[in-house]
């Protein structure tokens, strides 16, 4: 259980650095609400009762809002030097994958919950509380599949010139099943409290998109670490 | 063009792509449903699969660069995509002109359509990622594992699209093309001369890529600007 330790040790230090400093869960929250107000604005009274849309709304917000926090994931590492301390630490590099995916994971999961019910009280009229364990099924598939592939291509965008820039485009076009799966299933669980077995063939993609991809940043990730 | 391979190949694709010209034009009988529309068919099919193969080409070729460090990989991975994408393009264009005659509009959310559109942006982040570092061996790694990631993610966005699709049916039915044996002829003869001029391409994109570096060499030891 070694590697899980030091995969624990990573997360633990992101986590300590992100309670002292605050900067990126902050600013994804705030992010979340304003995109969610935007789109208000945007759509104004067509969302009433339009589940489906909310849906859309909702995971809109989220994947800015994630793509706004690993953007982060490695600019101290990378501007602070600790870069080049993790990559010396007698670890694996598939360690350190792990480390920061899992990090990222939790930041995005603990905005998304914050974020969910500001989202109910502004969009659902319906009670969908009954299936709020499947709802937290869909976040939690969908963030491993942003974590994983998120976190791979953000330790590539940082060390590209165009930097912040750079993510967005490389990782939008990648995400699209996620952001389908997501939307299908989320718009299919809050529209109706009865619980249509169409949201389980979108978990099951999540879930097969979820393996195929830390599979992925698993073998190429060190290729990417390598100076 | 001294390289006689790719003389030959240029000839070929050049004939084959004339004889199909010829042969959709007065060999395959105008489509009864369709009219004459039916024809950019024959255009439209190769284009369509060109494009997973030139993809297919950048994968495999990203995953011998980061196994063997071979400069060729990755300049072989550089020229598929560039041409993977023009014909992408290609693609794109002749579908929204299918869909107009077929479908009544000039683009359906449809599975293959939007894969391609899909596709076409993750090859064009591909080639944004490489004008975006600097530094050569930096520049083909991360290239070699966004190449990886991009072709691996076509199928299940294909597959995420379809069921998006089937779970909402689709208003516009498209009609459907019975093929007589001298069109079916014509579209393998039309498949055949484009994966030649495919082929023709691609080894001229590399010589040029050659080529460049040669001079980058050349000015690096002469001093030159």
């Amino acid at each position: 259980m070694n590697y899980l330790r030091r995969i624990l040790t990573i997360v633990g230090k992101d986590i300590a650095a992100e309670i002292r400093t605050k900067e990126m869960m902050n600013s994804m929250i705030v992010f979340v609400l304003l995109t969610l107000v935007i789109f208000n604005f945007a759509f104004g009274e067509r969302l009433e009762g339009a589940a489906e849309a909310s849906a859309g709304i909702l995971w809109v917000a989220f994947l800015f809002a994630a793509v706004l926090g690993l953007n982060r994931v490695f600019v101290h590492e990378k501007d602070e030097g600790c870069l080049d301390g993790l990559m010396l630490c007698p670890v694996d590099r598939s360690v350190i994958y792990f480390g920061k995916a899992l990090a990222s994971l939790i930041f995005i999961s603990v905005v998304e919950l914050i974020a969910l019910p500001i989202f109910a009280i502004f969009f659902i009229r319906t009670s969908f509380l009954v299936n709020l364990w499947l709802l937290i099924l869909v976040l939690i598939l969908s963030n491993v599949g942003i974590a994983a592939v998120g976190t791979l291509l953000s330790a590539i965008s940082i060390n590209t010139k165009a930097r912040d820039l750079m993510l967005p485009i490389l990782f939008f076009p990648v995400i699209v099943p996620i952001l389908i799966a997501a939307v299908k299933s989320t718009g299919l669980i809050i529209s109706s409290p009865s619980l249509p077995g169409d949201v389980f063939v979108w978990l099951r993609m999540l879930a097969i998109y979820d393996i195929i991809f830390m599979l992925v940043g698993f073998l190429t990730f060190e290729y990417v670490l390598e100076e | 063009m001294r390289d006689w391979i790719q003389r030959i190949l240029f000839w070929l694709s050049l004939i084959g792509i004339i004889v199909s010209i010829f042969m959709i034009f007065f060999y395959a009988p105008i489509d009864r449903n369709l009219g004459i529309v039916q024809k950019i068919f024959y255009f439209h099919l190769p284009v369509a699969i060109t494009p997973y193969l030139a993809f297919f080409v950048v994968f495999i070729c990203s995953i011998f660069f980061l196994w063997k460090r071979e400069r060729r990989w990755d300049v072989i991975a550089l020229a598929s995509a560039e041409i993977g994408l023009v014909i992408d393009t290609a693609l794109l264009v002749t579908g929204t002109i299918w869909d107009k005659p077929t479908w009544g509009v000039w683009w359906v959310w449809e599975p293959r359509l939007t894969t391609s559109l899909i596709m076409w942006l993750l090859y064009a982040g591909y080639l944004l990622l490489r004008r975006s570092v600097g530094e050569e061996a930096r520049r083909a790694r991360f290239a070699a594992v966004y190449g990886i990631v991009a072709f691996i993610s076509v199928p299940i966005s294909f597959m995420s699209i379809r069921w998006w699709r089937t779970l909402h049916p689709l208003v516009f039915k498209p009609t459907g093309i019975e093929l007589e044996p001298p069109m079916v002829f014509t579209v393998f003869v039309c498949l055949i001369a484009f994966f030649l001029f495919y082929l023709c391409l691609l080894r001229q994109r590399i010589g040029l890529e050659f080529l460049r570096e040669g001079i980058e060499d050349l000015k690096d030891r002469f001093g030159g600007g």
